[in-house]
């Protein structure tokens, strides 16, 4: 700005921020406008401070508070800036320097632009993140070199390793010669930064200029204010829009992926060691999983199970409702309230809570359970189900009390699938592909009957 | 004359003002509750997994014959469209006697790291879709698709056009590489397989900070400062931490949906270019063949308008219907102007459809 065209305006507000500290400190000797305030004075940040621990108090708003109490801080040492400024005696005080110096405080540098550079990117949870920070902070100490030297570091760590170790030292290599890499793309992102910040401050000059106009002057500090901010913003998407800055972003991130891949690696083999189970293992079963539930969806299986525990409700309602007409009321309250997990009272209680009962015991500790606690129970079931079977009628319903019985069975969701594929198609699993073929929906439907 | 004419006196008025205001802060913010979203009564009629679909119930019955599903982005929680009372869009819609479900996608965990596009749009996306027509007892349904959510709905419209009635979208990217889209310059040379393989799920947090990062000064910063002027105001304190608990309330990002996103629609460009392949189906805009609302925000950051408007190049519907609101991203479901504009849009739309 020392070569700014408005020594007037400056001028102007170096005698305005004149009057506006005397005030300032009468207001603060006296109380305003004579009163104690309730707080410490607005602009040192002291103050601030102060109210954020109060607010860290007040319910579950505290990041926004957090956020409110940094930002009114910046705001404060960017007045505070200015105005110590316009007390320098002597020669004229140095306005570009008081402006720049003022906005830096409000954050107009690569750190404000960029909050993640030193510390969100880093800090970013994720899988391996906890290890990933751990190493930064360790390795952090190391200095690069300014320039020149990285190039021979990074070749004295992709020299080849050896024996029996060779396979560990290698890894350790590439962890390092990523983590330089890391830290070079870093350099080049926040430099960008630096340069988006700077560009924002040629806008802001630019802007300054174009209000002399009666009219179109700034009259109070939350305009300049947020004059500055329009200019950092335009000066910033200037450069985050450039292929400059896309090549460097994609860069940076690539690199740091690299870093939080080797970390991961390591901290895997590790786990390994002490025979844990692995990111990689859980992943290889999940990703499995998930194929399998399309594999059942595309077989149309899935739709079938649902149809069948649609029909199995009607049937246990209609069921339920002859019982009520046949049986006392006292020993239809009776009826167990927890599907046992094999036999033919299973049947029962598939309507009511089917699956997630059985997965959560044991099949035969709870079928014995079921046998040993309540015996009466269980013959009377016994005795009910040849009954429904007569009125059903034979085989049919032997097949739908197996079909019930599988859907209903113990055991992890793909196991369940195969055992009432088993009971509905009578085919065992390795056939199930050929069960599957494309069928005409007449020979689908008996298939399934 | 200079740029800068601030009256000493003004000055310290403002700043007494500032002191007063974060004095009076001190009361209003201990005295806050924790705020609530999502005001109107709603009921599950379908769940799967992590999704539940929801119908809300309105003051009156719907007297629209044909229900809208709402297709949310999976990258922020749906209650923005029924934010609060006076907020609503959901709510003014239902005023308006539209029948109206919505999908919740929920939070992704480790368990979701492997859902692809396929199974979102062409699985959930499609069994919501059913689940509503049963529901309705109709056989299509409008869907009204947000940002993200847009895309989706687009491609499960151009895959399957016989299940929807009529198609909104809402500030939807369909060219994904115009100049002034930051995000998308940003990931173009991301390489995301090495990403995706590194972090799994993507982080919530990762994906605000990218979105912090569009406008970093004025998000992180002047956002915060500007709240001063509301700080002794109970009701405005409210409205402002609610929409910053939406904000910052964001679902991680399953991976491989996320891979797919990244690489056909934003480095492929796929949804304009051509070969967009969703699970076993061919994607092609020209099958969107149903009338088609676009409304898109002229002053979005995220979505650019440019974005969204050549829509009308790429569909093959020979009724389409384009709106441009005044107003960003957030504004279109949140500012007053859009209570008034919006809702009316949509059913005005429906309406004269529905004759």
């Amino acid at each position: 700005m020392a070569d700014s065209p408005n020594p007037d305006w400056m001028n102007q507000w170096q005698a305005m921020s004149r009057q506006y500290m005397n005030a300032w400190q009468d207001m603060s000797r006296n109380g305003a406008h004579g009163q104690a305030s309730p707080v410490a004075p607005v602009w040192p940040p002291q103050g601030f401070d102060q109210a954020a621990r109060l607010f860290s108090v007040g319910g579950g708003q505290g990041e926004t508070i957090e956020r409110l109490v940094d930002s009114a801080k910046n705001y404060a040492s960017f007045m505070q800036s200015m105005l110590a400024t316009s007390m320098q005696g002597g020669a004229a005080p140095n306005w570009s320097d008081a402006l720049r110096q003022g906005f830096a405080s409000m954050g107009g540098n690569a750190p404000m632009f960029n909050p993640s550079a030193a510390q969100g990117w880093q800090g970013m949870a994720g899988q391996g993140g906890d290890g990933f920070a751990r190493m930064m902070s360790a390795i952090s100490a190391m200095k690069l070199p300014s320039n020149g030297g990285v190039d021979e570091i990074k070749s004295w760590f992709n020299l080849p390793a050896f024996g029996m170790g060779r396979e560990h030292q290698e890894h350790q290599q590439k962890s390092v010669v990523a983590w330089i890499e890391y830290q070079e793309h870093m350099g080049r992102y926040n430099a960008l930064m630096l340069k988006a910040s700077q560009r924002g401050f040629e806008l802001f000059e630019g802007k300054l200029s174009e209000r002399e106009q009666p009219g179109r002057q700034i009259e109070s500090l939350r305009a300049l204010y947020d004059l500055w901010v329009d200019a950092a913003e335009e000066g910033y998407a200037e450069i985050a829009l450039s292929q400059e800055f896309r090549d460097a972003y994609g860069a940076m991130v690539n690199a740091q992926m690299r870093v939080r891949s080797q970390v991961q690696q390591e901290v895997e083999r590790v786990a390994t060691d002490f025979g844990m189970p692995t990111r990689s293992e859980i992943n290889s079963i999940g990703e499995r999983l998930q194929a399998l539930r399309r594999e059942v969806r595309a077989s149309g299986m899935n739709g079938a199970l649902a149809d069948e525990v649609a029909a199995l409700r009607e049937e246990f309602a209609a069921f339920k409702a002859s019982a009520k007409r046949t049986q006392p009321v006292a020993a239809v309250k009776t009826m167990p309230a927890k599907p046992a997990a094999a036999g033919v009272a299973s049947v029962k209680v598939v309507p009511i809570k089917p699956a997630a009962a059985a997965a959560r015991k044991p099949a035969a500790r709870t079928a014995k359970a079921a046998t040993r606690a309540r015996p009466k129970r269980a013959s009377r079931e016994a005795a009910a189900a040849p009954a429904r079977a007569n009125v059903r009628g034979g085989k049919k319903s032997d097949k739908r009390v197996e079909k019930a019985v599988a859907a209903t069975a113990s055991g992890n969701f793909a196991s369940r699938i195969e055992k009432f594929a088993t009971a509905s198609l009578g085919t065992p699993r390795g056939k199930l592909k050929q069960a599957e073929a494309p069928v005409s929906p007449k020979k689908k439907k008996k298939s399934k009957r | 004359m200079g740029p800068i004419k601030i009256e000493p006196a003004r000055a310290l008025e403002e700043a007494l003002t500032t002191q007063r205001k974060l004095a009076a802060a001190l009361t209003t913010l201990r005295s806050l509750d924790e705020v609530e979203f999502g005001v109107t009564e709603k009921e599950a009629i379908y769940r799967e997994d992590k999704l539940v679909v929801y119908r809300f119930k309105g003051e009156k019955p719907p007297t629209a014959k044909v229900p809208i599903l709402i297709v949310y982005a999976l990258v922020n929680r749906p209650y923005m469209v029924d934010l609060q009372d006076d907020r609503s869009l959901v709510k003014n819609l239902l005023a308006r006697g539209e029948d109206v479900y919505l999908i919740d996608w929920g939070y992704p965990d480790g368990a979701d790291r492997w859902l692809t596009l396929d199974d979102y749009i062409n699985g959930y996306i499609a069994r919501s879709v059913d689940a509503v027509a049963k529901h309705a007892k109709v056989k299509k349904t409008n869907l009204l698709g947000i940002c993200q959510g847009g895309a989706f709905s687009l491609c499960f419209a151009a895959m399957h056009p016989d299940k929807v009635q009529n198609l909104i979208t809402m500030v939807t990217p369909v060219d994904f590489q115009t100049p002034e889209n930051m995000l998308s310059s940003w990931v173009r040379n991301l390489d995301v397989d090495l990403f995706v393989n590194t972090l799994g799920n993507i982080p919530a947090d990762l994906m605000n900070l990218c979105y912090l990062m569009l406008k970093p000064v004025r998000l992180n910063q002047q956002k915060y400062i500007g709240l001063v002027d509301i700080l002794d105001d109970k009701v405005e304190m409210e409205n402002f931490l609610r929409m910053e608990k939406w904000i910052f309330d964001s679902p991680d990002q399953a991976g491989e949906a996320f891979r797919q996103f990244i690489k056909d629609f934003y480095q492929g460009n796929k949804l304009v270019k051509g070969g967009l392949k969703i699970g076993a189906h061919d994607v092609s805009l020209r099958n969107v063949t149903m009338p088609v609302l676009n409304i898109f925000a002229e002053q979005d950051h995220l979505v650019p308008p440019s974005a969204s408007r050549v829509l009308v190049d790429h569909v093959g519907t020979k009724d389409y219907t384009q709106i441009a609101f005044r107003g960003g991203h957030i504004g279109i479901y949140v500012s007053g102007r859009a209570q008034r504009e919006v809702p009316s849009a949509i059913h005005d739309w429906l309406a004269a459809r529905a004759r």
